[in-house]
C-alpha cells in the first residue's frame, strides 16, 4: 500500500489530522530477519528486485490520525 | 506458486496459517532495531523474542496515565506491555489478536512484566473488533494493517471503538511503485 493510499483510507474512514513520519527504509536483508518471509520468497526478491533497490523495497512509517470530537 | 488474484478469505487464511506456524518472532535482532535499551528492559525476554513489528508506535503515541489503549494485532504483546506501562494501573491496555495462541503468549508475557492487572488480551479480528463503540482512547498497531484484505473495514472498526478525540498511531510498511509480480503474488509475501 502506498503512503498516499494509506492516508486516503484513514481520511475516508473519518479520521482527521493525518500525519505520516518516522520513515525508515526496509530492505530484503531486513525482511529476511522475519520468520514470516520464507527463504523462498526472500530468494525471489533477491532475484527479481534490482540490486540498487534491494536495500529499500518498502518504507517503514508511523501514521497518526485523530477521530474528531 | 504465484497467482494473479488472491481473494479476501484466501489472504486471511494464508496470513493466519503463516502466523500460527511460526515458532518465534523476529527476536532480539529485530527488536533492537525498533526499541531502545530502556524500552527492551521494560518487557520480558519472551515478548522480545516474539517481536514481529516494523516500528515503535508506542514511542509516538503520547500515551497518558489512565487512558485505555487498544493494540490491534498484539502478537506476543511487546507493544501492549509497553503501552500498559505508559497508561499505568489506572488505565487499561487491551491486546487484540486473531490467534488464541498469540493471546496466550501475550497474557503470559504481561504477567511476567507485572502489568496483568490492567492488561487483557482478546481474540478477535481487526475487521470486527469485539469492543463497544467509543471505548478506547488510543489505538496502536505495528505491522498489522497491511495483513488485512479489508483495510478500509479495519480502519472503520478502529474508528468505531475510539471515543471522540481518540487517536490512532500505527507503524506499517508502505510500498511506492510496483513489486515484481512473483513477489506481489507470493503467499509468504502477503503474510510478511
Amino acid at each position: 500500500m502506498a503512503e498516499r493510499v494509506f492516508a486516503g483510507k484513514l481520511e475516508r474512514a473519518g479520521f482527521t489530522d493525518v500525519w505520516v513520519g518516522g520513515h525508515r527504509p526496509f530492505g530484503i536483508d531486513q525482511a529476511a530477519l522475519y520468520p514470516l518471509f520464507t527463504p523462498e520468497v526472500i530468494q525471489i526478491m533477491r532475484r527479481t528486485i534490482p540490486a540498487d533497490h534491494q536495500g529499500h523495497v518498502a518504507t517503514g512509517v508511523i501514521v497518526k490520525a485523530r477521530k474528531p470530537r | 506458486m504465484g497467482r494473479d488474484l488472491m481473494f479476501q478469505q484466501e489472504i486471511k487464511d494464508t496470513v493466519q496459517q503463516a502466523y500460527a506456524a511460526i515458532t518465534s518472532g523476529g527476536g532480539e535482532t529485530v527488536a533492537r532495531q525498533l526499541y531502545s535499551e530502556q524500552e527492551l528492559a521494560e518487557v520480558p525476554p519472551g515478548a522480545v523474542e516474539w517481536a514481529l513489528g516494523v516500528g515503535n508506535p508506542v514511542r509516538y503515541a503520547q500515551l497518558q496515565p489512565g487512558q485505555t489503549v487498544l493494540d490491534v494485532g498484539s502478537g506476543g504483546g511487546i507493544d501492549t506491555i509497553l503501552a500498559a506501562r505508559r497508561v499505568g494501573p489506572e488505565g487499561h491496555a487491551i491486546g487484540l489478536d486473531v490467534l488464541e495462541e498469540m493471546c496466550e503468549r501475550g497474557r503470559a508475557h504481561a504477567a511476567q512484566a507485572g502489568v496483568e492487572g490492567w492488561t487483557e488480551f482478546l481474540r478477535g479480528e481487526m475487521e470486527d473488533i469485539p469492543l463497544p463503540g467509543g471505548s478506547v482512547d488510543v489505538a496502536i498497531s505495528n505491522g498489522v494493517l497491511n495483513l488485512s484484505a479489508r483495510k478500509s473495514r479495519a480502519l472503520a472498526e478502529i474508528y468505531r471503538v475510539l471515543g471522540p478525540g481518540g487517536r490512532i498511531c500505527m507503524a506499517d510498511l508502505t510500498v511506492e511503485g510496483e513489486l515484481p509480480p512473483e513477489v506481489a503474488n507470493d503467499q509468504s509475501a502477503w503474510a510478511g
